[in-house]
């Protein structure tokens, strides 16, 4: 409601603080009654011009659009008093006018002061032999609040304002709002849905019948409407863990109008296929858009205000099947055979798998192997993966965004893989493609130790074994890890391959290890670190820092050891595995120890000693 | 490292670039012959399921719905040769990222696909293949 109430009703609001009534701006509207702050004179006043100001709202919800200039409200609002004979501008020429919302508020004030049997017992009589059920009736400070969900009772109750006696010999005023009950959807909510939804699940068909699920008398409590979104959701989402099979579900008689949300249908009920929403109040055919990724065979939708809206029953039929072209029953009649085309059945991909491996024998070995290397990856110091590695091992590293990815976040960005991705689409030349490649374990290892700290979910890993020989395992992992240190802790998706061989000490060593980084999809992002944590794998002693065969070093090496940590300042480690890669020549491992150090590819922690 | 071996680097990265040119536009254009690329013991692992063989391969292949696969990140690296069997076999190992959309759903996804391939009778077949979509795999 636009531009409402202009300074003369913040004034009127300003005088009457203790009747707050915020509806002008925002819809839903709500009223709040603030106990215990009536001051005796001025309350007749108050809820006289209250009960018009709320009468004036639900003319203006029908009529509105183009508002004419409103009437003041001084005009009867001036007097003081008793409920007097209303003056001839007043409320008698307001006429009632159904709103768009499919529950009316009705509020009794001073209803506190009769018994709710008394006030209802009086309304019923009045509007005899109509009956309406009162719907989470509840005294609100000193008004009686309660709900009806049926645009005739609402009217005959709006008639019914100061029309009856009561016995203290006030009339009874009766403010009829357009509004549905206000609720929070908790647990305790949630609770009592599944327990009405249990009791209206048939197993054996895999039907759920929600018909005027509001109405159920084990929810009279709560106002549990299912056109609302919310609680749509909350029932879908009930659905879902509970009955993810289901085939069946009836939504008739629930006042559904948007079906924007139901979107989440097709994701979450991946089974149904007969839907019926008869009697609800959707407005158009391509109100069940967001339905049309469900493969419905059976469809009700009579009833509803979208059949109108066609002169022809065959063209409604056929507009239907064009957005449900499975449909063979609808409101209840066969459909005729459709004519289609004999175009492949819609394909779907098949499901995937978490791992495949192509010897179950090689399990354990795979899953001891990850376990030890990942541990020593997301430790403190990638050093001792000098072991994991071959002599002449290799390593490579590409990056990318993921595509029509908008998030640009600084978490998001990967200058520091991108930076040193060996990607050949972009990386043409030779020389720069030989220079990506890291070769031998000790360039291996100081690329690796480079790379921001991680920590690998590990049990959400996808690993495929795709060979698995005495000589040779080549295996792939898919998965996430998010970086610990860097700021934000972004989840990245990887893709890895390691190609192993067994190493000269009847353990494994990696050759070819192959890396891809990019971010996470939000998918993946969901899901990511939920799969059990890190207890289920067993608590890291792996075969990590050994230090090296130390003690079987002829006299000469050791001295080569000492002579090349002396001048590199290297740990014993580190100057170890460079004399080893070199085949201990001394002259070669100081080159190679410069040539890296010059790149900065040497990490800190081979100076710690 | 010698300069074989730099020129074997050379040259996984080039067979890498040319063998996925080929092999995505069999699987997008003309996929009843795409097997042909795999060895007659290939195997395919498509998001976790193993078919092993040269004629299941073609088969899970075709009841695959139609798809476009778009190239973003490429990367290859050779296998030392004496490792894959005993004899010289020159064998590469190629990374290949980017998207794919399946015409059932028309929706972009993002995927990553590993080979092993390995020079047979002077054509290069595929020893291995495994394919994953980057989607969250902890079910």
């Amino acid at each position: 409601m636009p531009k409402r109430g202009g300074g003369r009703m913040r004034n009127w609001k300003a005088d009457n603080d203790h009747f707050e009534h915020d509806d002008r701006a925002s819809n839903p509207r709500r009223v709040s009654f603030k106990p215990g702050t009536n001051k005796g004179k001025n309350k007749f006043n108050s809820w006289k011009n209250t009960a018009k100001l709320l009468l004036d709202d639900d003319v203006d919800m029908g009529a509105s659009g183009g508002q004419g200039p409103r009437k003041p409200y001084r005009g009867r609002g001036g007097r003081l008093g008793s409920p007097a004979p209303r003056s001839g501008h007043g409320i008698t020429k307001k006429k009632f006018v159904a709103g768009m919302l499919p529950w009316y508020q009705i509020i009794i004030p001073y209803g506190a002061k009769h018994d709710k049997d008394v006030v209802l017992r009086a309304l019923l009589d009045h509007i005899s032999p109509e009956i309406f059920i009162p719907h989470y009736y509840k005294i609100n400070g000193n008004a009686a609040v309660f709900y009806v969900d049926d645009v005739k009772i609402a009217e005959k109750l709006f008639h019914a304002d100061r029309k009856i006696m009561m016995s203290d010999g006030f009339k009874l005023v009766v403010i009829v709002r357009n509004t549905v009950p206000n609720v929070n959807v908790d647990a305790d909510m949630k609770e009592k849905m599944k327990l009405v939804m249990a009791k209206r699940y048939n197993a054996a068909t895999k039907a759920l019948d929600l018909t005027k699920f509001h109405a159920d008398p084990d929810l009279s409590e709560i106002f549990c409407a299912l056109f609302r979104p919310v609680i749509m959701l909350a029932a879908i989402d009930i659905i879902a863990e509970n009955i993810p099979d289901l085939e069946a579900l009836n939504l008739n008689d629930n006042k559904l109008h948007g079906l924007e949300h139901l979107k989440i249908l097709s994701t979450k009920l991946k089974s149904l296929k007969i839907l019926y929403m008869a009697d609800n109040r959707i407005p158009f055919l391509g109100s069940l858009d967001p339905l049309k990724s469900l493969p419905l065979v059976e469809l009700y939708l009579k009833g509803n205000p979208l059949l109108n809206r066609f002169n022809d029953h065959d063209i409604y039929i056929s507009d239907v099947r064009k957005k449900f072209p499975k449909l063979v029953r609808l409101d209840g009649v066969d459909l005729p055979p459709a004519i289609g085309f004999d175009v492949s059945e819609d394909v779907t991909l098949p499901p995937r798998q978490q791992s495949f491996l192509i010897d179950p024998a090689g399990q354990d070995l795979v899953r001891e192997f990850l376990t030890q290397y990942f541990a020593i990856f997301d430790s403190e110091s990638r050093q001792p993966l000098l072991e994991a590695y071959h002599e002449s091992a290799t390593m490579s590293m590409a990056a990318n965004y993921l595509t029509n990815d908008n998030r640009n976040m600084p978490a998001t960005r990967l200058n520091q893989y991108i930076s040193n991705s060996r990607n050949i689409i972009r990386i043409t030349e030779r020389e720069s493609r030989r220079r990506y490649l890291r070769t031998g374990k000790l360039q291996v290892v100081s690329f690796l130790s480079d790379l921001p700290k991680t920590t690998h979910d590990l049990m959400g890993f996808a690993v495929d074994l795709l060979v698995f020989t005495p000589t040779m395992i080549v295996l792939t992992m898919n998965g996430l890890y998010k970086e610990t240190n860097t700021s934000g802790s972004p989840t990245r998706s990887f893709h890895r391959t390691f190609v192993i061989v067994p190493n000269s000490g009847g353990g494994f060593c990696i050759i070819n290890d192959m890396l891809y980084v990019t971010n996470t999809t939000k998918e993946q992002e969901e899901s990511a670190f939920k799969s059990g944590m890190p207890e289920a794998i067993p608590p890291t002693p792996a075969p990590t820092p050994t230090p090296a065969p130390a003690p079987s070093f002829s006299n000469d090496h050791q001295m080569l050891l000492n002579t090349l940590g002396q001048q590199t300042g290297m740990n014993e480690h580190w100057s170890l595995n460079c004399l080893q890669e070199t085949g201990w020549d001394l002259q070669r491992a100081l080159f190679i120890f410069n040539q890296l150090q010059s790149e900065g590819k040497i990490p800190p922690e081979a100076f710690i000693k | 490292m010698s300069e074989v071996v730099l020129k074997n680097v050379d040259n996984a990265c080039e067979t890498a670039e040319e063998f996925t040119r080929v092999f995505y536009k069999q699987v997008d254009n003309s996929r009843h012959l795409t097997s042909k690329l795999y060895l007659d013991t290939g195997l395919l692992v498509w998001n976790g399921n193993g078919i092993n063989g040269n004629d299941k391969i073609q088969k899970f292949l075709m009841d695959l719905p139609g798809s476009n696969h778009v190239l973003k990140t490429l990367d290859a690296q050779p296998i030392s040769e004496n490792l894959v069997s005993n004899q010289l076999t020159l064998t590469y190992l190629i990374q290949a990222c980017g998207d794919v959309t399946y015409q059932n759903d028309n929706i972009k996804k993002p995927f990553q696909q590993t080979f092993l391939i390995v020079a047979v009778d002077g054509k290069w077949k595929i020893a291995s293949d495994c394919f994953r979509l980057q989607v969250p795999y902890n079910s």
